[in-house]
């Protein structure tokens, strides 16, 4: 208020000067005309009008020019900070101001002040709106959204996934994700493992995880999902871990049913076989040496096809599995010729009965291979029993490996016997084909080949045959060397299993990890 | 076949089994191996007679009455419910069950079995390896 006081006392002031001013010049005038000149008559009346007309002009423009001075530096001032003519008009300078300058500056400044606070209002609002789409997105999102703090505890979940834990969202918030959601991993890459993994080396990092369940097989109401997540370590609003729920639920049970059907039927069909393989062994051992020979050969047989069927009941359970996707292998390092020596050192005996040799070429220098000795070994031994089934009696097998020009180890078995049509070559690989005409006096399951194929291509490997008929097969395949696997998912941490020195504890599948 | 050398030297066995036919074909290969054998048919009363008596190998089937294998195993496992058990736990199953499953029964015991690859004497060879 001081300001425009003394604006008004100035401007009085001013004003005062100016009247008096003109009062004095008239007073001047008429003094001048009347005693000094002396004029009369009309000139007179002329000479004393002509100054107070003068000053009539004088005044008025004086006072406001005076008055209007301060207005327009506010104006320039507004129209300074006004929005899209700033750049037109200057930023007014009130130290030119004779009149009011104080009061000017101090409009000037409240100006300048006003539109900074207004600014940050305006700032204030767009955050708002940002953080009004944020909710709206992530509350729309038809997808569970879980975010974490650095100590993974939820800070912030949606109605998505409320409505997934089938909790209410204040539930959720505040707690540690493992304590809210019992989360169970197909591996050992779990959502623990990992955030601990990255926290300590990623600033930012994604990952993804298939089939996470809350609740284990066999245990009923649990849910399936996939789950992807994003890491941003130090966020500045805290979130340092977003997760992001795809419900499989129903997709996922519906592969266990299947699953859970077949291991059922299996159930239910070793246990006769046990049985039957347990009274085979009892009579074997007790009347065995006492039978004529004939009787000891159907002995014999019986015993292989009691064999036979359980390993095709292993077979069809296997052939299940890779078509749920479940194969898992876990590649470790072995030297490729022990893995090759301990299969022909099985399968002699057997070849031996016919009169077939196995004759090994096994290139020094391999490198190590990357292999799940256990699904390889059943590779090898349904490639060289193939190989003896096909041959004729006192024929020679070859095994041979190299590393070949790939730098992959490749690995042949070789037989010069009946050899495979043309015809039948495109679909050797396919699950339960067989050459029917061999149907009736070659055993086997038709699905050996199936396995071996899905076997090696797990190990990142190939397989392929070259026949002709009546000069022989030749079946090769490649595994990758262990320096190539190395550091990959592909490579298994998890120590090796043990077999006993005898090779048939098979407490395995080609599956397990 | 080579008749199968006397490892058992009295050793007990409690072996849980449903199936009268399998525990009575484990029974005379492990007896004539020296092994002593005795048959629980379900999960509460081989789980009372693992607890109550001194065994040095379980045989342990999974699909049983009662209680299941698992159930048996995990308390048996469970330090809170069962002194430090001086047997191995050999699971003997025909089920099939899931990797991740398995993996954990696995992690448990001293040894699983899928009845169906072996014989009885060939069950007899697997403990001797076990024991050893």
């Amino acid at each position: 208020m001081s300001y425009f006081q003394s604006f008004i006392r100035q401007f009085r002031a001013r004003l005062f000067v100016v009247i008096l001013l003109n009062n004095v010049l008239i007073l001047g005038d008429w003094y001048i005309v009347d005693q000094v000149v002396k004029l009369t008559g009309w000139w007179s009346f002329i000479a004393i009008f002509t100054v107070p007309l003068l000053t009539l002009g004088l005044i008025p423009w004086l006072s406001t020019s005076m008055l209007t001075q301060p207005t327009k530096f506010l104006w320039q001032a507004i129209m300074h900070l006004a929005p899209g003519t700033a750049s037109e008009v200057g930023a007014p300078k009130p130290e030119e101001l004779h009149l009011g300058r104080e009061l000017v500056t101090n409009l000037i400044n409240q100006l300048y002040q006003l539109t900074s606070v207004m600014h940050g209002m305006e700032q204030a609002n767009v955050k708002a709106a940002q953080d009004l789409h944020a909710n709206f997105i992530a509350g729309s999102l038809p997808l569970p959204l879980i975010v974490l703090d650095k100590d993974d505890m939820i800070v912030f979940t949606n109605e998505a996934s409320a409505k997934y834990f089938n909790k209410p969202v204040n539930e959720l918030v505040g707690q540690n994700v493992y304590t809210a959601v019992d989360m169970s991993f197909v591996s050992e890459d779990t959502l623990n493992g990992w955030l601990k993994s990255v926290k300590s080396t990623s600033v930012t990092a994604d990952h993804s995880w298939e089939r996470v369940r809350t609740a284990l097989p066999g245990q009923e109401g649990g849910l399936q999902f996939d789950m992807a997540a994003h890491y941003n370590k130090d966020n500045p609003q805290g979130y340092e871990a977003i997760l992001v729920l795809f419900d499989h639920t129903t997709m996922y049970s519906q592969d266990d049913q299947s699953l859970s059907f077949i291991a059922l039927s299996v159930h239910e069909l070793r246990t006769p076989l046990t049985l039957l393989r347990g009274y085979i062994e009892v009579f074997n051992e007790e009347i065995g040496p006492d039978l004529n020979e004939e009787m000891q050969r159907f002995m014999r047989q019986m015993d292989a096809s009691a064999q036979q069927l359980a390993a095709f009941v292993d077979n069809i359970l296997n052939v299940a599995k890779i078509e749920d996707n479940q194969l898992t292998l876990q590649l470790h390092e072995a030297t490729w010729s022990d893995v090759i020596d301990t299969v022909i050192n099985d399968m002699r005996l057997r070849a031996g009965v016919r009169g077939i040799t196995i004759k090994t070429e096994i290139a020094a220098d391999l490198p190590t291979a990357g292999a799940d000795r256990y699904s390889i070994y059943e590779v090898l031994a349904n490639l060289i029993d193939n190989a003896i089934k096909y041959s004729k009696d006192g024929d020679e097998i070859t095994v041979s490996t190299t590393q070949n020009k790939d730098g992959v180890i490749e690995t042949s078995v070789v037989d010069h016997g009946v050899g495979i049509d043309e015809s039948i070559l495109p679909h050797i690989f396919d699950k339960f084909y067989r050459n029917h005409r061999n149907r009736s006096q070659i055993g086997g399951t038709g699905l050996g080949l199936y396995l071996a194929k899905a076997i090696i291509e797990a190990h990142g490997g190939n397989i392929w045959v070259n026949s002709k008929v009546g000069k022989g097969s030749t079946f090769s395949f490649t595994v990758l060397p262990y320096s190539q696997i190395k550091g990959t998912d592909k490579a298994g941490d998890a120590p090796e299993m043990a077999r006993s020195a005898h090779g048939w504890i098979k407490n395995h599948s080609f599956y397990r990890d | 076949m080579e008749p199968t050398a006397h490892t058992g030297d009295g050793k007990r066995v409690l072996c849980i089994e449903d199936e009268h036919f399998i525990s009575e074909l484990y029974t005379r290969a492990l007896t004539k191996a020296g092994y002593t054998v005795d048959v629980q048919l379900n999960g509460r009363e081989g789980l009372k007679a693992a607890q109550t008596d001194t065994y040095d190998i379980i045989l342990l089937d999974i699909m049983i009455p009662s209680i299941t294998g698992i159930e048996v195993l995990n308390t048996l496992r469970d330090t809170t419910k069962t002194p430090k058990l001086h047997a191995k736990i050999v699971i003997t199953t025909n089920l099939e069950q899931r990797e991740e499953v398995r993996a954990k029964i696995e992690s448990q015991a001293d040894g699983y079995i899928v009845k169906a690859e072996i014989t009885p004497r060939e069950l007899v060879d697997f403990l001797s390896h076990i024991e050893a």
